[in-house]
């Protein structure tokens, strides 16, 4: 029996579809049997950054309103047979599904599935409770933003509240050179405030942008980019294995590098 | 029927009359009325204050309670009150000698809730009492509180200390980062640019300002 994880964050546009995508990848990489759902209904772009938008027939709310099996609504990845996606419907909206509906076509996924992964739309509404219905567990996406950091408290509150028990923290778009300067949040600003475990850090990187233009994930080129190379990380966590975190500071100083290992420098 | 429900007491201060316990509400009010009309040209008018004990009355109660002093005597009533406002705990204490040299000063008693775990953005609570936080209080959420506040983690949301207009109210925390601090009426914001205090501070209220001060070792406030 699989796994249920949404991937959430609160704010929009902090990378819950391109964390969704490369994790689906890298899981699929791993050999695992491996879902992704939309649950962005009216706002669908999962199926675009797959590269898989000329594909859909039916999706969620064509499974959920009876008019489809689910296994007719999934659509096979281009290049890995392990992995698959649901659509969002493009021409309703939120409320066409209800969280118990929801709930069902996650445990109905999860026989056959080994990870059901569920790209949460932003918000707190409606689309939010829908996505979370079905959850083992969550991953919550946050920027170094305040904004994005006070989102992201907001949703672990409500997601305690919906009693999901275990989530972790994807860090996503750092960049060392400005966190050196003190110009943006570092990782240890936003575990003081969020005070959840982390599980990867993604670096910014212009490659995201290049291949999701193109329908493919970094995540399968990791050794040409850094942040291909930490959702593979990711990846590998959800796995349950022990992966060191990346050195985003490569370029400091070996004294400062030495200062913060023994948790001197800022 | 118990026909001694209330019981008068003359002091410096004037006449308290207390309720008895065990005794309900029409015992009290009959008695009262008796001793009253029995006593009324010995009290004159002198002030009176009502101790309730440990019952809390209803709106209604208090009222009656008001028009039986008012209709039998011509006693200027100054207060209705229950020991749970004048502190129980502490005073039986001090009757069984346990805290005899100690000052009642910087006491403070009432219900508290206590909160394990840290409020996140967008929780809030409202409580008739203290609260007490073990955790942190982040940034969007808010507490308001009719007595005092206390949390034992890092305050960066809203903190509302004597909610209901109690100035003696006070917010305290380990580090005191308020996005904003409310202390009955008196409204402060945080400074635009603060770093995090390095030790534990507690806000109170002067002269209508809200005013912060390290917490010391050598305090007894």
């Amino acid at each position: 029996m699989g796994e249920v994880i949404v991937i959430t964050s609160g704010k929009g546009g902090v990378g819950k579809t391109t964390t969704t995508a490369n994790l689906g990848v890298g899981l699929a990489l791993a050999q695992k049997k491996v879902v992704l759902i939309d649950a962005d209904i009216g706002l669908r772009n999962l199926d675009v950054v797959m590269g898989l938008e000329n594909r859909i027939v039916y999706d969620l709310v064509d499974v959920v309103e009876g008019r489809c099996r689910v296994k007719q609504a999934l659509i096979r990845d281009k290049r890995y047979d392990n992995l698959f996606l649901l659509p969002a419907a493009q021409t309703r909206d939120k409320n066409a599904v209800s969280p118990e509906q929801m709930k069902k076509l996650c445990e109905e996924l999860k026989q056959e599935f080994d990870f059901v992964l569920v790209d949460c739309p932003a918000g707190i509404e409606q689309g939010f409770r829908n996505a979370i219905a079905g959850a083992d567990r969550a991953l919550i996406v946050t920027t170094p933003e305040v904004s994005a950091v006070r989102d992201a408290d907001r949703i672990i509150g409500l997601l305690e509240a919906a009693e999901i028990k275990s989530f972790r923290l994807v860090i996503n778009r750092l960049r060392p050179e400005m966190v050196k300067r003190g110009d943006m949040l570092d990782i240890d600003d936003i575990l003081e405030i969020l005070a959840i475990e982390l599980i990867g850090v993604i670096p910014d990187d212009e490659k995201i942008i290049i291949s999701t233009n193109r329908g493919e994930q970094v995540v399968t080129n990791a050794n040409d980019s850094p942040a291909g190379k930490a959702y593979l990380n990711i990846a590998q966590r959800l796995l349950g294995e022990t992966v060191p975190f990346l050195d985003l500071y490569q370029n400091q100083s070996f004294f400062s590098r030495l200062k913060r290992l023994i948790g001197l420098g800022g | 029927m118990n026909k001694y429900a209330v019981e008068f007491k003359g002091t410096k201060e004037g006449v308290t009359i207390y309720c008895l316990e065990g005794a309900d509400f029409t015992e009290i009010l009959s008695d009262l009325a008796a001793k009253l009309r029995q006593r009324a040209s010995f009290f004159g008018d002198a002030e009176v204050s009502i101790d309730l004990g440990n019952r809390e009355l209803t709106e209604e109660e208090r009222e009656a309670l008001i028009t039986t002093v008012t209709k039998n005597s011509r006693l200027r009533l100054k207060s209705i009150h229950s020991s749970q406002e004048k502190a129980p705990a502490i005073t039986s204490a001090k009757r069984q000698g346990e805290m005899e040299d100690l000052s009642l000063d910087g006491f403070k008693e009432g219900r508290a809730l206590v909160i394990k775990r840290t409020l996140r953005s967008g929780q809030y609570i409202r409580y008739p009492g203290h609260v007490i936080v073990l955790g942190d209080v982040n940034p969007g959420a808010e507490i308001a509180a009719d007595g005092d506040i206390y949390v034992f983690g890092t305050l960066r949301g809203i903190a509302h200390a004597g909610a209901n207009g109690d100035r003696t109210a006070s917010v305290v925390a380990l580090r005191l980062a308020p996005t904003q601090l409310r202390i009955a009426d008196v409204i402060s914001r945080a400074p635009d640019h603060d770093d995090l205090p390095d030790q534990p501070e507690y806000a109170y209220v002067q002269d209508l300002r809200i005013l912060i001060a390290a917490i010391t070792a050598k305090q007894n406030t």
